[in-house]
């Protein structure tokens, strides 16, 4: 009998094995979780944007039947300290729950423990609380200079990171400055390109809100803590620091997330009260956030304002990049708000040899919800900036959009390059992926296209974008938490894999394309391999998922414990053939010594005898369990040329996509068809920020857009059908070659679009244009278009 | 948020400035508004039933008039706390003779926080436009039915 061999299974379109149980609704999310004698927790919120606490009357919630207690402010600064962050920033006290002062509408006050969700709701509502309104800092370039109110004491003039510089010139610390080489740039420059720019404030939008579920048990003295968490390690490590446990007394799980966006990473006010009224009460409690909180009680995303100057020679030589950068980063610094602007810094030179740059970072509180990382972190800002700034360039010498950028490419031969701002990308071929996009998109047919277009008086236009990204974040000495990934595996007594991953998913399918390695390593089928992930009980350590860093360091680890594992296994198998390990072969299902498969042991037979050592081998330990510790040397930086096609209504104002291609690097795939869902996903949250999404305050700090009423997210009718396309550059630091993709959709798409807008209104002399393009908005610029003379349009 | 208008009322100003002030006759024309108690002089404390798109809820409030100048003008300042959020506002009053009656001029800025601003803010300059002209239509109608 002929057993056939299994196909390999990595880079093969395999489908998400995870995804029947959820979309058949029986996955276990944190509000599935059900605890004897569990209560629910609910926040009493702040109205107000900026406010003093005169009195807080919490009489009638305590009143009411069925509540268990009510804490305040200050009673819960008698269990927690102020909150940690992630960076080594300076930073106010953050309260868990505010005292005396609350700085942002929808900062929770006071909170209610109750028999149910709705008990605790109609409680919460009952707490009445008087504040003396102080003036709302909303304008983050007043903020710098004092008014119209300081948030926190000691952060003179609102501004949380004084001015930051990074580039030429710059020494590692930021502490000495020398401006020779950036002024010598801008004076042999022959056109100079100035522009303010806005990377407005976007809201995550999760599909599943915050929830957790916090549960100390006295006799055990130890917590489990389940949350809608994109790190459980993390979240264990906090927790235990702020509710004076150790580590070995916390256990922290993420059942199913149903998507994080970055805003998942932090850990919240409300997971340490939760977990401190647990313990405190000696009883399980529950919040999940409700989908009008999490407009205003998860992290925001972007909010840069950029002054961008740019220098070059006449015929498209880039000499120096100035980019002045303003952070609006909210109320307070989160786990890592800080730091996601630097992030921009470091990628100001994007895809370009550019010879001079100097960046300049200042971080301002304003009193709005806080900042951090949203899918792209930093990068999707740097990426609009520099290629707005390239697309003005070219307009300004006439020369096709793609023409100026190929002009200035880091090339191939180049790598690894070290640009001016400190980031040494891995490897690259820029030109490659930009052609792949002119061919895909038939660039010359489609400029034809548009010029046919516009004779008839239609206002089209075309726009491209390059972007190069990070991800497969590490090492630890840029990581407080630390910058590797753990995993670990397991040969059953059966013959079935047991695979564990300190990376938790929500959303990237790491059930299917670990599975995919761990098949190939083992020449075993899909299905006999399980992926275990986000208890830190089952997972020992980990780090977590952000920074698209599943596959680049979390796939690297469990590809190295896989690899100690079958050589374990070979031992065993090689005792069993009387063979030596190194002539075997993993194959089907069974090991067998080449060219004799006949003689074919099968993984049970081998693992049976691994757990039954009878006898022992010389030098082995029973058993086939190994993990590994993956560090990498650095990160990687994926690639691409998005390329869009826009059409404004003469008579409405309103933008519709016609046509979007996009090509994306990501070295080598595991599985292309998650790839396309995680860059579908990216470019649905990069265009919709370029045309529907925006988030507005008005002049007393209240959000405006607070509901799915006026805030917009992108619908799948928004969008053309995206037409993908990749080229592969792997890169030299993990065995697979693998570079990340998870937030790669959102760098190039939104500077595309903008792109494409401009273009079509270039005919009124725009030169740039703010995002979102509200149809408002280009209705007013059609209607009245800027004199020929002036620049730029905000 | 600020909005205004103009109510005709056929008496003279002397007239409607004593309705103005009548606090029975206020209750029962402010919409939603179960009572006045006076609080001190010129200031009550109230509760009002109010529903903006798809938030409702009770509001405890204060109204306090200021600045009077009878028969010409007064401030009214409003501010209410409830589920749904907060709303604060000030009212300029002006009485004039028009014609064989008076014509009350009304300028008021607002604002609201919370829930109420989150998701009902595109409705609440129509919903308060609309609270405030069935106010005054429901003064002018007693004057006119001579309750007043």
């Amino acid at each position: 009998m002929v057993t056939p061999v299994l196909p390999k299974l990595v880079g093969q379109r395999v489908k998400r094995r995870e995804d029947p149980r959820l979309i058949q609704g029986r996955g276990t999310y944190v509000d599935d979780i059900k605890i004897a004698g569990m209560q629910h927790l609910a926040f009493k919120r702040s109205d107000v944007a900026h406010g003093r606490i005169r009195a807080i009357d919490t009489r009638a919630a305590e009143a009411m039947e069925g509540v268990e207690a009510v804490f305040t402010g200050a009673q819960i600064a008698e269990l927690l300290a102020p909150m940690p962050i992630g960076t080594s920033f300076p930073s106010p006290p953050h309260r868990a729950l505010a005292v005396d002062v609350v700085r942002y509408g929808g900062e929770p006050v006071a909170v209610v423990v109750a028999r149910d969700r709705y008990v605790a709701r109609d409680a919460a509502d009952a707490i009445a609380i008087d504040y003396e309104i102080l003036p709302a800092v909303v304008d983050p370039e007043l903020a710098m200079t004092g008014k119209p109110a300081i948030l926190h004491p000691e952060f003179e003039n609102n501004v949380a990171l004084p001015p930051l510089p990074n580039g030429t010139g710059v020494s590692r610390d930021g502490k000495t400055v020398d401006d020779s080489a950036i002024d010598k740039a801008f004076a042999e420059a022959e056109v100079v390109i100035s522009q303010r720019m806005v990377n407005h404030r976007v809201v995550p939008n999760t599909m599943e809100p915050r929830g957790v579920v916090a549960h100390y048990e006295p006799g055990k003295e130890s917590m489990t803590i389940w949350s809608s968490t994109q790190a459980p390690h993390i979240l264990k490590t906090m927790i235990a620091a702020m509710t004076g446990l150790g580590q070995h007394q916390v256990r922290a799980i993420a059942p199913e997330v149903g998507g994080g966006f970055g805003a998942k990473i932090n850990i919240y006010g409300e997971d340490y009260v939760a977990a401190a009224i647990s313990k405190r009460l000696g009883i399980p409690v529950k919040w999940v956030e409700d989908r009008s909180e999490a407009f205003v009680a998860t992290t925001h995303g972007r909010d840069l304002i950029a002054y961008v100057d740019l220098a070059a020679k006449r015929d498209g030589r880039v000499l120096g990049l100035k980019m002045r950068l303003i952070a609006d980063v909210g109320a307070y610094n989160m786990l890592l708000t800080a730091a996601i602007p630097t992030l921009t810094m470091m990628m100001a030179s994007a895809t370009y040899d550019i010879p001079a740059i100097r960046a300049t970072l200042t971080e301002v509180f304003t009193n709005k919800t806080p900042t951090d990382a949203y899918r792209g972190a930093g990068r999707p800002e740097a990426t609009y900036f520099v290629e707005r700034a390239m697309d003005m360039l070219a307009r300004e010498l006439k020369m096709d959009p793609a023409d100026v950028r190929r002009k200035n490419f880091i090339r191939p031969d180049k790598f690894p390059f070290t640009t001016q701002t400190g980031a040494v990308y891995d490897s690259g071929n820029y030109e490659a992926a930009l052609d792949r996009a002119l061919e895909a998109a038939n660039w010359k047919q489609l400029k034809g296209a548009r010029d046919a277009a516009r004779a008839e008086g239609r206002l089209v236009g075309l726009g491209l974008s390059m972007y190069v990204e990070v991800c497969g974040f590490g090492p630890s000495s840029g990581m407080a938490t630390g910058g590797w990934e753990h995993a670990q595996v397991t040969v059953e007594r059966d013959g079935r894999i047991t695979a564990v991953t300190g990376v938790s998913p929500h959303g990237q399918g790491n059930e299917t394309t670990f599975a995919q390695m761990l098949a190939d390593q083992f020449g075993v089928p899909l299905e006999h391999i399980t992926i275990h992930h986000g208890d830190t009980a089952v997972v020992k350590q980990g780090i977590g998922t952000f920074g698209s860093r599943s596959q680049a360091v979390g796939g690297t680890a469990l590809h190295l414990a896989g690899a100690r594992v079958k050589a374990k296994m070979a031992r065993f198998a090689a005792e069993l053939l009387e063979a030596h390990e190194e002539d075997l072969v993993f194959e089907s299902g069974t090991i067998f010594v080449r060219g004799a498969p006949a003689a074919a042991k099968t993984f049970a037979e081998v693992a049976a005898y691994a757990y039954v050592p009878v006898p022992l081998p010389e030098g082995l330990e029973p058993g086939l369990s190994e993990e590994a510790f993956f560090e990498p040397s650095n990160m990687t930086y994926p690639f691409g040329c998005h390329i869009a096609m826009l059409e404004i209504d003469r008579e409405t104002g309103e933008p519709r996509l016609l046509k979007f291609v996009a090509v994306d690097d990501a070295g080598n795939l595991i599985n292309p068809l998650i790839v396309e869902g995680q860059i579908h996903g990216g470019l649905a949250q990069g265009i919709g920020q370029a045309l529907i999404e925006e988030t507005v305050y008005d002049q007393s700090g209240q959000l405006l857009t607070g509901s799915f009423l006026d805030y917009a997210l992108p619908r799948a009718t928004d969008f053309p059908r995206f037409e993908l396309h990749n080229t592969v550059t792997p890169t030299p630091l993990n065995p697979f070659g693998a570079k990340g993709i998870g937030e790669a959709g959102t760098l190039g798409s939104t500077p595309a679009v903008v792109c494409a807008a401009v273009d079509a209104l270039s005919e009124l002399g725009v030169k740039h244009i703010d995002m979102m393009l509200r149809p408002e908005k280009l209705w007013r610029i059609i209607g009245t278009p800027p004199a020929p003379a002036h620049g730029g349009r905000a | 948020m600020d909005i205004s208008g103009t109510y005709l009322f056929n008496a003279p100003p002397r007239q409607v400035w004593s309705l103005l002030m009548d606090t029975t006759a206020i209750a029962r024309c402010v919409p939603g508004c179960r009572e006045l108690r006076p609080v001190g002089p010129d200031r009550y404390e109230t509760e009002l039933s109010v529903a903006v798109a798809a938030i409702s809820g009770d509001f405890k409030g204060t109204i306090e008039l200021a600045d009077k100048l009878p028969p010409q003008s007064y401030k009214l300042i409003v501010s209410g706390t409830g589920r749904p959020g907060f709303v604060r506002g000030t009212a300029t009053i002006t009485l004039a003779p028009h014609e064989s009656g008076t014509a009350v001029q009304v300028a008021a800025s607002a604002n609201a926080g919370g829930l109420i601003a989150r998701v009902g803010q595109r409705l609440l300059e129509g919903v308060a436009r609309m609270m405030m002209d069935r106010f005054y239509q429901c003064l002018a109608s007693q004057l006119d039915s001579g309750q007043g």
